[in-house]
């Protein structure tokens, strides 16, 4: 190294800023050019700068790793053991009565150490009749590979692990592994999630709650109570086989909390043993799902115009033939042909009529009413396997007059249902959660007056009564509801064959406290539904039976509908043909 | 090694082999087969799946380098603008290319083929700002109206890396840039400006921007926030550097990195393999060598004659320093996890390739110190 010796020559081509580090030369040429010497000056100055930089930063990094190579008191330095991770005990997770979801088991895993054992034939030979499936062949390979720790088999049980004692082979040794547990499998799978072998949250509550599950023993108490989750999960699978769909979705959520006492994505998979499931059983539709959700959206469109005061419920519209809008012409699915009132237009869906109101809100108003619902913004329920909503980057009056009648923004289920409890519980803003709570929340900030959602609930009410939701009745308990029938769109336009046909309702509709969601992915028409795969013929009897069969869980308690008070409260002004029937109702 | 006498630029090929700084050659030869060795206790003490790959890469490469350090300095003094604007073109049709297919997956395909030009660039970059330097005189540095075109220089490709997204090798240029800006003379209040007025518009950017996009922020800073990416690597990485200990367990003993628990292990992880088997004495001597070639780098580039390959020459080595720095930073936990490989050692094709490249310049800046370059500013 010593020919390294750098220099500065006068001839050099660039003297002004130059590097000489040899001292007395530069100091010559340097005095031979008097006004380069500042400028050498602080070249030096500027590489010794750099210099010093750099050897900090090596003594820095060589610090550093001394620190993490010996002094570090995360990992054993003994060879076998530290190829475990670090030890982490994770907090069991239960339902809200306290029923076990996920819990975590100590269990021994066998290895060997080639090195120690002594006659490998007898070893395996031996190990075969405790594990009679042990692959010998792929053992003995693992064996002669070299490596000092090779894996028998993990995962054993006790009675497996005395077996091998009692073999008394020299060379095996057993590692204590961690391993989660989910007793109710399928059921739970979109919300508990998974974890990784060394549990490491994957997915669900375990991923998005990994931190609160490792820090703290303390079980973990969520939303969901797993009686509610059954009997959704087994309704919506039986609606999904009816109309042979690719998936389904449904949920159930306590209006005044925001917890989520149900929520099922279909198809799920077994968490025990993730690896096995497919993408598709692995996504959940409910959360991180955005589809466009069609007639649904009503809901929105009529209370937002109600409470702007641009309609009365009695103003009429004119739904007799499908409306011009530039290139675009809007039908509706089941024509009326008429001029409708606005609880028609409500109760037998019409896209026509929602069109028109929609056109006396401002696109802006209708953008800011939609985000104050928490439509626009992802869910902020505990999870992460949630969607953003797929907002239109410019919000047009097309945007503005599709999405009156639920096409052109994609939201999830869980956020549907929530803006929709938040329009009928007295228009306070429901935030979803998948935890326990114990009270409402006190500081749910107001979206609505009380009028617009009493409105609504009679409207709701209406629908359920008297138009596309019939099927969704269960006597007693005062369903109101909202189908939705869209076409999911397919490479840039709609596909009328490939539908999602959803409703969502609450009980009882008088004072609301359960809200109960349904979906179903690509359902087919068949005989029992006159070839529909409409929400009301599809979502809408899914919705009855789980309301049918959670009520009296949920202690509501059955009411006389014709009770005066309760038809007060959900009295329409300007609905034709409900008004006929409820008056033929009192006159019984 | 080579003279200290000023020699004829225009040398025959036998005086360039004399002038050859092989002690440079032989530092570099030995890294690229300590990754070689590495890989293969990586690979469960195999030549495949790596070893045997890289090895196929390191003996093209080392000639590569030799061919780039034969050939006359003034050619590439010539050819560095245009060699610059190819670079640039590349990086913009990955861009653009990576838009176009917004499926997870092919964003994850296209994520290790992005790493190509920008590897690429960051060798051109050093060389149109060494270029553009060796034009001015100091006084001319002083200008700041001058420095707008260097900026340009260095902001274009490093806003197209970021948007790849890769914030690590964005940042790595910008820094290194940085460098060579002070090495040429830019002055000291334009750094002093930028140190106290970057950190203010960022602190005032910040404060206006709604929380969903700081968190997508911090995400993008700080991937370890998601404990099943990075954050799962560092805790693993840790686990494997502390069980190395002072001598390490030997040769294709590691367990973290047998048994797989090591992600990443034959790239961005390499030097914890080295480190969990050869211990602390392995991985300072690793660093002994890599400190030995970027001080040959700086020798180098202060022995020649003009300023184009003096700043060129610093620009390489400070970028082989920053990579060396980074990679070992993040391995041990001190900074996030932003996959920066360690030069010549991680498994990789166009990143080493990039690495050789820039050898390749060195050795040319060591045989041609002495030759004159056009477009020097007149004194």
């Amino acid at each position: 190294m010593s020919g390294l010796r750098p220099q500065f020559s006068p001839d050099n081509t660039h003297p002004a800023f130059s590097y000489g580090l040899n001292a007395p030369q530069a100091f010559a040429a340097a005095r031979a050019q008097a006004a380069a010497l500042p400028v050498l000056e602080e070249a030096r100055k500027r590489l010794l700068c750099v210099a010093m930089g750099f050897l900090a930063c090596f003594l820095l990094i060589s610090g550093r790793l001394f620190d993490v190579m010996i002094f570090n008191p995360d990992a054993e330095r003994s060879s076998s053991s530290s190829t475990l991770p670090a030890h982490v005990s994770r907090a069991d997770i239960v339902d809200r009565n306290g029923e076990l979801l996920a819990t975590t088991l100590q269990l021994a895993s066998l290895a060997a150490d080639p090195a120690y054992v002594l006659d490998e034939k007898e070893t395996l030979t031996k190990l075969k009749t405790v594990f009679p499936d042990l692959d010998v062949a792929a053992l003995s390979k693992d064996m002669h590979s070299g490596k000092r720790f090779v894996w028998v088999k993990h995962s054993l049980t006790p009675r497996q692990q005395e077996q091998v004692n009692r073999l008394g082979l020299p060379g095996l040794s057993f590692q204590n592994e961690e391993r989660r547990i989910y007793p109710k499998g399928g059921l739970t799978a979109h919300i508990i999630g998974y974890n990784s072998v060394d549990q490491q949250g994957l997915a669900g509550i375990e991923h998005s709650l990994n931190k609160r599950l490792t820090e703290s023993q303390d079980s973990l108490p969520l939303s969901v109570d797993i009686r509610l989750q059954s009997l959704m999960h087994e309704a919506l699978l039986d609606g999904m086989h009816k109309f042979d769909a690719i998936g389904g979705a449904g949920l159930i959520m306590d209006v005044e909390t925001g917890e989520i006492l149900a929520l099922v994505s279909l198809p799920d998979f077994d968490p025990n043993n993730p690896t096995q499931a497919s993408d598709s059983a692995r996504f959940n539709r409910a959360t991180l799902g955005a589809y466009e959700m069609g007639s649904t959206f009503k809901i929105f469109t009529i209370s937002q115009a109600l409470e702007k005061g641009v309609i009365t419920l009695a103003d009429q519209f004119d739904c007799r033939k499908p409306l011009k809008f530039g290139r675009f012409e809007i039908h509706d699915f089941h024509p009326e042909n008429r001029y409708l009132t606005v609880p028609e237009i409500f109760v037998y869906s019409s896209n026509i009529g929602a069109a028109q109101i929609i056109e006396r809100v401002d696109g802006k108003d209708q953008k800011k009413y939609l985000g104050s619902l928490g439509l626009l913004d992802p869910s902020p329920i505990e999870l992460s396997e949630v969607t953003k909503p797929l907002v239109p980057d410019v919000w047009r009056d097309i945007n503005k007059v599709t999405i009156a009648y639920g096409h052109g923004l994609s939201v999830s289920a869980v956020q549907l249902a929530s803006a929709a409890a938040s329009v009928i519980n007295g228009g306070r803003l429901v935030k979803p959660t998948l935890l326990r709570r114990d009270h409402a929340p006190t500081d749910m900030p107001v979206v609505l007056s009380s009028n617009t959602s009493a409105a609504m609930r009679g409207l709701m009410r209406a629908v359920v009564l008297d138009g596309t939701g019939k099927s969704a009745e269960v006597k007693g308990y005062l369903v109101g509801g909202k189908t939705g029938t869209a076409d999911k769109s397919a490479g840039g336009g709609y596909n009328r064959k490939s539908r999602l046909a959803s409703f969502i309702a609450a009980y009882p509709i008088h004072r609301p406290r359960y809200l109960v969601f349904a979906m179903i992915d690509e359902p087919k028409g068949n005989k029992g539904s006159h070839g529909y795969a409409t929400g009301g013929w599809v979502a809408a009897p899914v919705v009855a039976k789980v309301i049918g069969e959670s009520a009296p869980l949920l202690r509501v308690a059955p009411v006389d509908e014709n009770d005066p008070l309760i038809m007060e409260r959900l009295r329409l002004p300007g609905m034709i043909g409900g008004a006929k029937k409820q008056a033929a109702a009192n006159a019984q | 090694m080579f003279s200290t006498h000023a020699h004829d630029p225009d040398l025959h090929f036998s005086e360039k082999l004399r002038y050859l700084p092989w002690g440079f050659v032989f530092v570099v030869m030995l890294l690229s087969l300590f990754g070689v060795a590495m890989l293969y206790s990586a690979g469960g003490a195999s030549w495949k799946p790596w070893a045997a790959t890289q090895l196929y890469r390191v003996i093209p490469g080392l000639l590569l380098m030799l061919a780039i350090g034969l050939v006359d300095i003034r050619f590439w003094y010539r050819w560095s603008f245009l060699l610059y604007a190819s670079a640039l073109l590349l990086l913009v049709a990955v861009v653009a290319i990576g838009h176009t297919g917004m499926g997870a997956k092919r964003w994850i395909r296209m994520g290790i083929f992005v790493l190509q030009p920008s590897a690429y660039m960051k060798v051109v970059l050093a060389m149109v700002l060494a270029k553009y330097f060796h034009q001015l005189t100091y006084e001319q540095i002083g200008n700041p109206l001058r420095l707008f075109t260097p900026a340009g220089l260095v902001l274009v490709p490093a806003a197209l890396i970021l948007i790849e997204p890769n914030l690590g090798m964005a940042t790595l240029l910008v820094l290194f840039s940085a460098a060579v800006f002070f090495l040429a003379g830019v002055r000291w209040w334009i750094f002093g400006l930028l140190g106290v007025g970057v950190p203010f518009a960022a602190q005032q950017a910040w404060k206006h921007l709604h929380d969903y996009q700081k968190q997508r922020l911090l995400t993008f800073i700080n991937p370890e926030q998601d404990p099943l990416g990075s954050g799962y690597n560092i805790i693993q990485s840790k686990i494997a550097l502390g069980s190395g200990g002072l001598f390490g367990k030997g040769f294709g003993m590691g367990t973290q990195s047998q048994l797989n628990f090591l992600p990443e292990k034959h790239t961005d992880f390499i030097f914890v393999v080295l480190a969990e088997e050869m211990g602390l004495m392995g991985a300072v001597l690793l660093l002994v060598l890599f400190f030995i070639l970027i001080a040959y780098g700086y020798v180098i580039s202060l022995n020649c004659r003009h300023q184009f390959g003096r700043l060129l020459g610093l620009g390489l080595t400070t970028s082989f320093f920053l990579y060396v720095l980074t990679n070992v930073a993040m391995v041990t936990g001190l900074i996030p996890v932003v996959g920066i490989p360690l030069p010549l050692v991680s498994y990789g094709g166009s990143v080493m390739l990039a690495f050789y490249i820039a050898c390749g310049l060195l050795l040319s800046i060591a045989i041609h110190k002495d030759a004159r370059l056009d477009g020097s500013a007149p004194q």
